[in-house]
Formats: C-alpha cells, structure tokens, sequence
C-alpha cells in the first residue's frame, strides 16, 4: 500500500493507492494549516478504507517546486512515517504531478504553481517518441517571461486564476488552452501512480535525500529584531517571498 | 519510560532520548554554523538546515542511546513558540514516526523544555549513577533567558506554570548579540561578551536600568539605545574601551534580569530559583541572582541551557505523568505557557 502526501501549495491532498486503484482520496484548500490538517486527513483516509498504517509500505511525497513551508510538512511528515514504519520513501516533482493527468492529450503541457513576487515555477512537457516527459528545467519567472518560451499550443494547469488566466489569453492568443478547473487540481491519487511507478522501478535513496526542489535560494531575511514575531511573509502566504 | 524527543524551534536541531524525564541516553545537537555569516537567524536557512538534518540524527541518537525504535514508548516534539517554519519540520517528522511506530505523540512547549531542562542529568558509561541529583523542589521560581526568550514564570507545581513577566521588546540573549555586533566582537554575543568583561571594569560607564510598571516585565531596548550612544560617543573621541564596555552592559543587564527574579521568589515566598536557555550560562548573572536570594542557584549545565531535545524529552515526560493537563499538538509560533 501506498500513501501519498502533498502539501505543496494552499493546496494540500492525501491519497492511498494499493497499486492498482486508488482506495480513497482527500484533496482540500488548506491555505496555511496544513501542519494542523495533513494528520487528521492521513487518519481519515486510513480509517475509511479500514487500513492500518502498517500495511503502509510505501509513501511518496510531492517535492516541489512550490511554498518551502508547505513543502516540508509533507516531506517531513513522509521521512518520519518512513524511519518509523521502514516504508519506502520516493519523492516527486508537484510539477510532474499536475502535468501527468494531462499525457493523453498529447499537448504540450505547462504547469503553474504560484511562487509569489508574480512569478510562477513552470516546466515543460511533452509526448516525443512515445514517452511523456518533461522537457525543460524547472523554472520560477513571470507569465511574460513563460510565455517568451512558448511557440506552439500549450495546455496550462495547475494554480491559474481568472488573472493569470488573462494574462496568459493576452500574452499568447489562441496559442493558450486551458484545462477545465477540475482537471487541473492537483490530486495525490496521481502522486501515487508516479511513486509507485518510480519505486518499481529504483531502489529506494536515503530518506534524507528526499528534500524538496528550492529552485530558490532564500531569502536572506534576518530575523534579528522579532525572532519570534509574526512569521515572514513568505511563512506566512504559504508562497514564497514578497519582494522588499 | 523511554521518550524520543525532537527540538527544531530556533536554529538548533536537536534529538534527543530521555528516560523517566531525567535519565540522557542520547543528545544530539546540530548548531546551525550558517548564521554565523549574516549575524542573526534566517528562518529559511534554518527550516532547509533541519530538514536535512533530522531524519540522521534520530537515527544516530537511537545508536547512541544502544536502543531500537521498538523500544521507545513516546515520541515528543516542540510544538512552540518558535518560528513557524522551522517549527513545522520537527513536528511533523515526529508526529509521522510515533503515528508509524504506533506510539503516542507528545507536542511541547519550548518554554517548558527550559524548565525541565533542570531536571536532567547525564549517564557516564551507560548506568545510571548511585545517587542521581535530587529533584528540585517546587514550587520554584524559573528565568528563561536566551536569544529568544526572557521570561520569568512561576512554577506551582508540575505543569502548572503562572507566567509573571516577559520582555516587552527585545530578549535578554538579543541584547548581548546586538551589543557584541556593536563592538564588533562577533554572534552569538552571549559568550564573547562576558569573556571580554571579565578584562573590564564594570563600573567604567553608568548605564539605565529600565524601570517598568508592570512589575515583572523586562525591557532592554533602553539599555541597547544607551550603549549604542556610549559607543559612538567614545568613538568621536578617538578609542572604546571594548572591555569597559562590555563589563558595564553585562553589569547593567544581569542586574535587571537578577533583581526581579529575586523580588518574584521573595514575593511568592519561594526558595528555588532555576534557570534556563543559552543566557543562564552566564557566570556573572548566576552570581548576581544567587547573591540576592542569599543562596546558590541551580543551573542546568551550559549544554543543557541552550537548546537541546532532552529537555523536551523531560517536558514531556512530565506530561504524560501528569495526566489531565493539556497537550498540545497543533504548531503555534505564539504558543503560550498553560
Ligand atoms: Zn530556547
């Protein structure tokens, strides 16, 4: 049995997999109580499906890019679950796991997970000799700066407001399709095909090699005057850093 | 009963394994070096840097304590105040191992790590010695001193704290730092402040002492304002005398934290005083307190002040002993003492 966990955004999801189906799913907006609410869900999904956590064999944790904060509480989360149960750990891009939904329709694929300051972390997929894949680093620009890369049709999911969804209708014209608002949720059920299939298929890594993708280096904030004080803003928006 | 314990509220990793709430099996603490470059805690650097620490350390600390998993029977984590991020790594990882290993999960405030910081003591070789230290008494009046906290609290018994006072700006230990940068000696100020005193006179330069009204409450943003004006006068003409300097703030600054820890035992008629955090190693403010309340003082040894997951491993402990009172789980940067 597999449990997938996902707190890469506002948007948190739990989901158990036994390698064929999925058995149950939660995917919520936590905003920022994901440390309060990712437990409860795990006991929730456990409970309805009648699981012990011990039938858990493995877990797979969405790594990013996204909210370094909300990143952790699952990966963090995942690594104990790991050295307590001896579950294998895998960790996958949140990028990889909006996308994948999407491989049928051949399109050229763009995810988008809001990463403050107006920027978005992006990444490329396509279908090329049969295999779906990415196709570009993961990068953290502007919508402007995205779509300068963009030639052809692409589909865009993931965090898409009604403004960006805009920007992005301006920006590229007819060139911009967009997934339908439910097909671009991210949901760990989809988490649990990608971790399962890569642990098929690797050994399992140390479980402190599963870290998440920064892409970013932080912010080099001091907290000097208020080290306990509200949280900086980044903590705080569950995205990344405002710009000062 | 054998308590895994982990602390990652600030800039320190920190595993630990406690037995009954006193015994250290293993403690293991990761100081954060990367700070030492921009002279103050970054909250991002620390959450990344406990991350990749936690998962090698527990494994480590279970080495060190001769013990597998299967023979712990808690696991506790600090669950607040700190700071949010880094706070939410341990608390998860350790809320996920004890929820896998089928053990109770045990949320801590840091503050009352502090505090029971005073109730440990170290295994040489692996038995516990003859005569472990006594219990100290309670009730007891306890001073939190550190780069985060300046708190004094009244504690009536086990897990029955009253807070009398806090800072109202900065913390006792952030005021050594700010002072230490000011004469350019270096972070953490703590240390390096009281080793260059010891050359100094410390009745070189009269300094405020803030008097507030609400009777418990420190403030030190006062003294901070009159050093920084000592300093840049002396400087105009012509040299600082560092040591005199650093003399005279530590007299000015262990004296505010001493007196009203001294009026609060007097107060509630208490005999034991207990210290606690990274400030409680200075030697000049263990003397100035146990000279006010005419008897020594029982401090934690220095390892034990600062940050550690033994401390939260004795808290917590205490807490699944005295049943009925609250634990919490959920992370709270602001958490408060019950
Ligand atoms: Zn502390």
């Amino acid at each position: 049995m597999l449990l997938a966990l996902d707190t890469s955004t506002d948007w948190a999801s739990v989901a158990l997999f036994d390698g064929r189906d999925v058995l149950a799913e939660e995917t919520w907006r936590a905003q920022r109580r994901h440390g309060d609410e990712l437990f409860p869900a795990i006991e929730r999904v456990l409970l309805s499906t009648r699981t012990a956590l011990s039938a858990v064999t493995r877990v797979a944790v969405a790594v990013g890019p996204g909210s370094f904060t909300g990143l952790r509480v699952a990966i963090a989360a995942g690594q104990g679950i790991a050295r307590g149960s001896g579950a294998a750990l895998v960790g996958i891009s949140t990028l990889d796991v909006l996308a994948y939904p999407h491989a049928p329709s051949k399109q050229r694929t763009c995810p988008l997970v809001p990463a403050g300051r107006d920027q978005y972390y992006a990444a490329f997929y396509q279908e090329r000799n049969r295999k779906w894949q990415r196709r570009s680093p993961f990068m953290v620009a502007t919508l402007d700066e995205i779509c300068r890369q963009i030639g052809t049709h692409t589909l865009f999911v993931g965090e898409i407001d009604a403004g960006a969804e805009a920007t992005l209708r301006d920006l590229l014209g007819p060139k911009a399709l967009f997934a339908s608002p439910a097909s671009r949720v991210r949901r760990a059920g989809y988490l649990a095909e990608l971790g399962w299939r890569e642990l098929e298929s690797r050994k399992q890594v140390k479980i402190s090699e599963i870290e998440p993708i920064y892409v970013r280096p932080p912010s080099i904030r001091v907290s000097f005057d208020q080290p306990f004080g509200p949280p900086p803003s980044d903590e705080r928006s569950l995205g990344l850093p405002k710009r000062s | 009963m054998r308590i895994l314990a982990i602390e990652t509220s600030c800039d320190e990793t920190g595993v630990a394994i406690v037995e009954d709430g006193r015994r250290i099996r293993a403690n293991l603490v990761a100081s954060q070096l990367v700070h030492q470059d921009t002279g103050g805690i970054v909250p991002e650097v620390a959450a990344r840097e406990h991350l990749r620490a936690l998962d090698a350390m527990t494994e480590q600390a279970l080495r060190d304590a001769g013990r597998q998993l299967s023979e712990i029977d808690a696991v506790a984590a600090t669950v607040g105040p700190g700071l949010i991020g880094c706070l939410l790594v341990g608390a998860n990882y350790a809320r996920g191992l004890a929820l896998s290993a089928g053990l109770p999960f045990v949320g801590v405030n840091h503050l009352e790590g502090h505090v029971y910081a005073n109730w440990l003591y170290e295994v040489e070789g692996g038995e516990p010695p003859s005569n472990p230290p006594e219990e100290p008494e309670i009730p007891a009046i306890v001073l939190v001193v550190s780069g985060a906290h300046s708190d004094l609290v009244l504690m009536e018994g086990h897990r029955r704290f009253r807070p009398l006072g806090r800072t109202i700006d900065d913390a006792a230990g952030e005021a050594f730092d700010k002072v230490a940068r000011l004469l350019h000696l270096g972070f953490p100020g703590g240390p390096v402040i009281e080793r260059i005193a010891r050359e100094g006179d410390p009745n070189a330069f009269p300094l405020p002492r803030a008097a507030l009204a609400d009777r418990f409450d420190f403030s030190f943003s006062g003294l901070k304002t009159a050093v920084l004006r000592l300093v840049r006068e002396l400087e105009k003409k012509g040299s600082v005398p560092v040591a005199d300097v650093a003399a005279s703030f530590q007299k000015a600054i262990t004296e505010m934290l001493a007196e009203k820890t001294a009026r609060a035992a007097a107060e509630h008629a208490v005999e034991t005083v207990l210290l606690g955090g990274g400030v409680a190693a200075n030697l000049a403010l263990r003397g100035e307190i146990a000279r006010r309340i005419g008897h020594p003082l029982r401090v934690p040894p220095p390892r034990l002040c600062t940050d550690n997951g033994a401390m939260i491993g004795a808290a917590a402990f205490f807490a699944l002993r005295h049943r009925g009172t609250e634990i919490p789980v959920a992370v709270r940067s602001d958490l408060k003492l019950a």
